[in-house]
């Protein structure tokens, strides 16, 4: 065998091993985005009840109830990008934080079974959040890396991939959660 | 829970009659000890001597002296070590929680070993001092274990190697998780360097897929693997991977931990037997006391230190 096709070979393995693993790298990313989709699907239906318990109550924070409850429905029109989705998110956590927060100048509201069952739920979907958020996180920095890096970023240029964006880790989540407070 | 320092100020006072006495035993024992020894070394000396062949006879009487010396020496400290295990350390753990029981004969069941899934599946596996009951309504159980695997060589001559030796925890954990995240010793990155060790830990093929964390002080110390990035992540939160440093720091050992069916299984590698009595030192002497202290709180107190007790709500 001439030493040119032995070239020829090798050049050819790489490339496909190159191509193989950016397309890995791609469906890693929207496999785990699905995943978190089906989180924030999960949180996105917990909002209607927490709308409703808190309601009646919440008197001087209407504005922050509805504004979750548009965020909501934002959230379920058909269609939306994977970027508007990571956005809504943002908003969606930051109000839901702040309802919680306000929660707390309500103790007939703190005391109540129902708002403490949800203030529970809640905090487990979050937690999962984090997780999956975190995970796609990884998954779309080992993307961005091979489209940027040598010598995938050659080959990612010609399949047209384009760097993906991150979800921002809310300080919070880094925080250690009290689930005694709760309760108390 | 009584803290570190209550259960020291417990050793050193509540148990100072009982230490007094042993180690009046102790100082005994070291005495027919050292008289046995001497006698023991004196007469098979005598022995190889008056028979001494070749070089082959003297290799196997050595095996023997060594063989049959650590025989009598056990038998030996037989009594004193089961009498330091009732006096002292039953008492030690009835200390920190009147919900916990103690045999010094059993040691963790090797199914809790093998479902670890840390190490590979032992073929003998012995071990003693298991602690079991409950912390803050938390089930945890605990033993010294040693596992071993056997080999043979072309002669087809049997030997015994150490897998894993030290103490084995299992506990109940406070979140819901359907499949195996492993924690293990980040050796592969700290030996060959980020790149290298990097690229063998994501080609370990007997092992699920690689999880990168994004905590560069947890990465550096360890390498975890899970069928489901996700889950990986949900159990090991950012909290969790600083409370893994911490007990990394305090033990001072290599730790190994696996969340499997809904337990956290923590190994911590100290390649001996713990708990067994001081023979040398004085029982009285700090160093020795915190190593009983200091162990055993240091297993009983990962409920605390993991917070396995606030259980999220899916699992209540």
């Amino acid at each position: 065998m001439s030493m040119s096709l032995i070239i020829f070979i090798v050049v050819v393995i790489i490339l496909v091993l190159m191509y193989n693993s950016l397309v890995s790298k791609k469906n890693q990313v929207e496999n785990i985005f699905a995943s978190v989709d089906a989180t924030l699907k999960k949180r996105y239906d917990l909002i209607p009840n927490i709308v409703a318990s808190v309601n009646e109550y919440m008197q001087h924070e209407k504005g922050l109830l509805s504004e979750v409850t548009k965020l909501r429905s934002d959230a379920n029109k058909p269609n939306i990008s994977n970027e508007q989705k990571i956005d809504l998110d943002a908003k969606v956590s930051s109000a839901l934080g702040s309802i919680m927060v306000a929660v707390e100048d309500y103790p007939d509201l703190k005391a109540n079974e129902n708002v403490m069952h949800l203030q529970a739920t809640l905090n487990e979907v979050e937690e999962q959040l984090s997780a999956a958020r975190r995970a796609y996180n990884q998954a779309v920095t080992d993307y961005n890396n091979a489209i940027e890096m040598l010598p995938t970023n050659f080959m990612a240029s010609a399949m047209s991939y384009k760097r993906k964006e991150l979800f921002s880790i809310v300080e919070q989540e880094r925080k250690n959660i009290n689930v005694k407070e709760l309760f108390n | 829970m009584k803290t570190r320092s209550e259960l020291t100020d417990f050793y050193y006072k509540t148990l100072y009659p009982t230490l007094k006495d042993l180690d009046e035993k102790r100082k005994h024992l070291l005495y027919r000890i050292a008289v046995v020894g001497v006698l023991f070394s004196l007469v098979f000396l005598f022995i190889i001597l008056s028979l001494v062949h070749s070089v082959d006879f003297i290799i196997l009487a050595l095996f023997a002296y060594v063989g049959i010396g650590s025989f009598i020496y056990k038998f030996l400290i037989k009594d004193y070590t089961l009498e330091f295990k009732q006096n002292v350390i039953k008492p030690l753990i009835e200390a920190i929680s009147k919900d916990l029981s103690y045999n010094c004969h059993h040691h963790i069941q090797e199914h809790l070993f093998n479902r670890s899934d840390l190490f590979k599946k032992p073929d003998r596996i012995s071990g003693n001092d298991y602690v079991g009951g409950l912390i803050k309504g938390t089930k945890i159980e605990f033993s010294d274990i040693h596992a071993e695997v056997k080999h043979k060589n072309s002669k087809n001559k049997e030997s015994w190697s150490t897998l894993f030796r030290g103490l084995f925890i299992v506990a109940e954990f406070n979140k819901n998780f359907t499949t195996k995240t492993l924690i293990l010793p980040d050796t592969a990155q700290s030996t060959f360097g980020d790149l290298i060790g990097g690229w063998l830990q994501s080609n370990n093929f007997a092992r699920d897929e690689l999880v990168r964390m994004d905590d560069n002080e947890f990465e550096r110390e360890f390498v975890v693997y899970s069928k489901d990035q996700i889950e990986a992540r949900y159990i090991l939160s950012h909290s969790l991977m600083k409370k893994l440093l911490t007990l990394k720091k305090r033990s001072k050992h290599p730790i190994y931990v696996s969340f499997i069916g809904n337990h956290i299984h923590i190994a911590i590698e100290y390649n001996k037997d713990l708990f067994e009595p001081s023979i040398f030192y004085s029982l009285l002497e700090y160093k020795i006391a915190m190593e009983y202290v200091g162990t055993l709180h240091l297993a009983l107190d990962i409920v605390n230190e993991l917070k396995l007790n606030e259980k999220i709500w899916s699992k209540s």
